[in-house]
């Protein structure tokens, strides 16, 4: 099956869920290393496919961020550019509270960026 | 389509041995309410609380908060899809019960959220300050999945909502508001003189504990429609949601929109309100591209002259709220947005995710970075141990003695994007 897309993630659970299902970039980064990462990758040519700061849970709050990316590789995507670099910033303002969480709170922040994802993958899956 | 909108004012809850409206006061049998409760077969216990306002009583953390409700006359019955059969609502009468309200608690999941202080200054912040709640503290079966609690707390809230709400379908109300949005076609005959106005509402769809149902159908999985304002009255759309507290919609926020019924306050004085368009969040930016050109394309079939859209929630939807508005304003209609921001502790950063040049009329219901400190309360509905780490929460938020130093987007309604709430700016 060709896949258009890849998600990239440093979350255990996606690796988990998604390894051999679908094109996963693992990048075992905090969640700033992993909004920098995908800039990079835009540069490189790949588009933004989901959005960067998907769900409520605030940067700051929770370690863990899966983002879905083109795999094609392209002429530079302005749009793409422009939200990551918002996002970028936006995510700047958020105090980092992540120490000191308990398994069971990492386990459910895991949970809800998983079905983040899911449900960016099955939107891809079933459609452009 | 025209409703009648009952409202029996509640001055306060009693538990008692049946069930009744009687003299503004709602008796609860709470033995009845726990028995519909644990018909939820992932549900093992149910503790019931009464918090009225004015009480040290501090509420966490908080689910969902739903206004009891029933159809007196007309098609269907309250929250179609769940409590009733998916008839479609908004049409005859229906009986409120106002100053009240059902809030369900329990943390779902590790980090769950949401504040309602019913004294001090936190109280300022929440309208459930200021309504008798019957809060429900609900226990999952050992092992049970955070998306089944979530859906058995959701629909056992839903529940107890209509069965209090149906205590009240006998009793004469206090007062009686009608609501009436004609045909499409009479709208244009009706007030020819005046600017078209409709109300786009945007609807939390992400995915799990982020979700918002119409008619029973999660909204990640529609695809913008229109729905006649007083079919949320009757609870067609409800909440799913169970994170950011501060700028989530509650059941509540649907049943009582404040757009809709400002937009049908100024019905045939300054606008005319032709109806509302629904639509949704999604993280794919596909969705959103689709999903903007359908809200847009709607608008122009309406022959609109004026929107407003309201958006629900941070970060991700700000996309959603500024591809909207540039769609929008494309066809030549004018917008306002309704947001709220994320500002920095200081309120000097940039406030959304997104911006455009073309968003030149935006409300804000507040910046929920703004700094709050609670005094520790009497009794704590629920628990805190999860203060430290719920939205906004920070280390050290919990302090030693009992106050609670927090962003305000720990408080449940604070900066509402349907503008429920009292910020302003001065």
């Amino acid at each position: 099956m060709h896949f258009h897309f890849i998600v990239v993630t440093n979350n255990p659970l996606v690796r988990e869920r998604f390894e051999g299902q679908v094109p996963l970039d693992y990048q075992p980064r905090t969640f700033a290393g992993i909004l920098e990462y995908v800039r990079d990758q835009i540069h490189k040519g790949h588009r933004l496919l989901s959005h960067p700061l998907s769900g409520s849970v605030k940067p700051g709050e929770t370690p863990y961020k899966s983002i879905m990316i083109s795999a094609e590789q392209g002429a530079l995507d302005t749009d793409s550019v422009i939200l990551i670099e918002d996002c970028i910033q936006h995510a700047k303002k958020f105090r980092d509270r992540i120490s000191g969480l308990s398994e069971r709170v990492l386990d459910d922040f895991q949970l809800v960026d998983c079905n983040l994802i899911t449900s960016a993958i099955e939107s891809a899956l079933t459609g452009h | 389509m025209k409703l009648e909108l009952g409202h029996i004012d509640i001055h306060d809850i009693q538990f008692a041995a049946e069930s009744a409206v009687k003299d503004g006061v709602l008796y609860v049998n709470a033995e009845a309410v726990k028995a519909l409760v644990l018909e939820e077969e992932n549900l093992k216990g149910c503790q019931l609380e009464i918090a009225r306002p004015g009480e040290s009583v501090r509420i966490t953390p908080v689910k969902d908060v739903i206004q009891p409700r029933c159809k007196v006359e007309g098609p269907g019955g309250v929250f179609p899809g769940f409590v009733s059969k998916v008839d479609t609502v908004g049409s005859g009468k229906t009986h409120s019960l106002r100053g009240c309200a059902v809030v369900t608690a329990g943390k779902i999941v590790g980090f769950q959220e949401g504040i309602i202080d019913m004294t001090g200054p936190g109280a300022d912040y929440t309208p459930f300050s200021k309504t008798v709640n019957l809060v429900m503290v609900c226990e999952p079966v050992d092992g049970l999945k955070q998306h089944d609690y979530e859906a058995a707390v959701r629909i056992a809230g839903l529940k107890v909502a209509a069965y209090l709400g149906e205590l009240g379908k006998d009793v004469t109300p206090d007062e009686v508001q009608v609501f009436e949005t004609k045909t499409l076609g009479e709208s244009f005959t009706e007030y020819p003189g005046l600017p078209r106005v409709a109300y786009v509402q945007m609807l939390q769809s992400q995915g799990l504990l982020h979700d918002t149902y119409v008619y029973g159908v999660d909204a990640k999985k529609i695809i913008p429609t229109l729905i006649y304002p007083t079919e949320g009255m009757d609870g067609a759309i409800l909440s799913g949601n169970c994170v950011s507290a501060c700028d989530k919609n509650t059941t509540y926020h649907h049943q009582n929109n404040p757009v809709v019924a400002d937009l049908y306050a100024q019905h045939g004085k300054t606008l005319n309100f032709v109806g509302m368009v629904i639509t949704n969040e999604n993280v794919y930016l596909a969705d959103k591209e689709r999903s903007s050109n359908w809200a847009s394309k709607l608008c122009e079939m309406l022959s609109l002259d004026g929107v407003v859209v309201s958006e629900e929630g941070f970060g991700n939807p700000d996309t959603d709220l500024i591809m909207n508005c540039k769609k929008i304003e494309g066809k030549g209609i004018k917008t306002v947005l309704i947001t709220d921001e994320y500002a920095g502790q200081d309120g000097k950063s940039q406030s959304l995710a997104d911006a455009d040049a073309l968003a030149t009329a935006v409300v804000s219901g507040g910046n929920a970075n703004e700094v709050i400190v609670l005094p520790k309360l009497d009794k704590v509905i629920g628990m805190l141990d999860y203060v430290d780490v719920i939205a906004g929460g920070h280390d050290g938020s919990l302090r030693e003695d009992g106050t609670i130093e927090a962003e305000i987007q720990v408080i449940t309604g604070a900066t509402n994007e349907l503008g429920f709430n009292c910020m302003s700016a001065r």
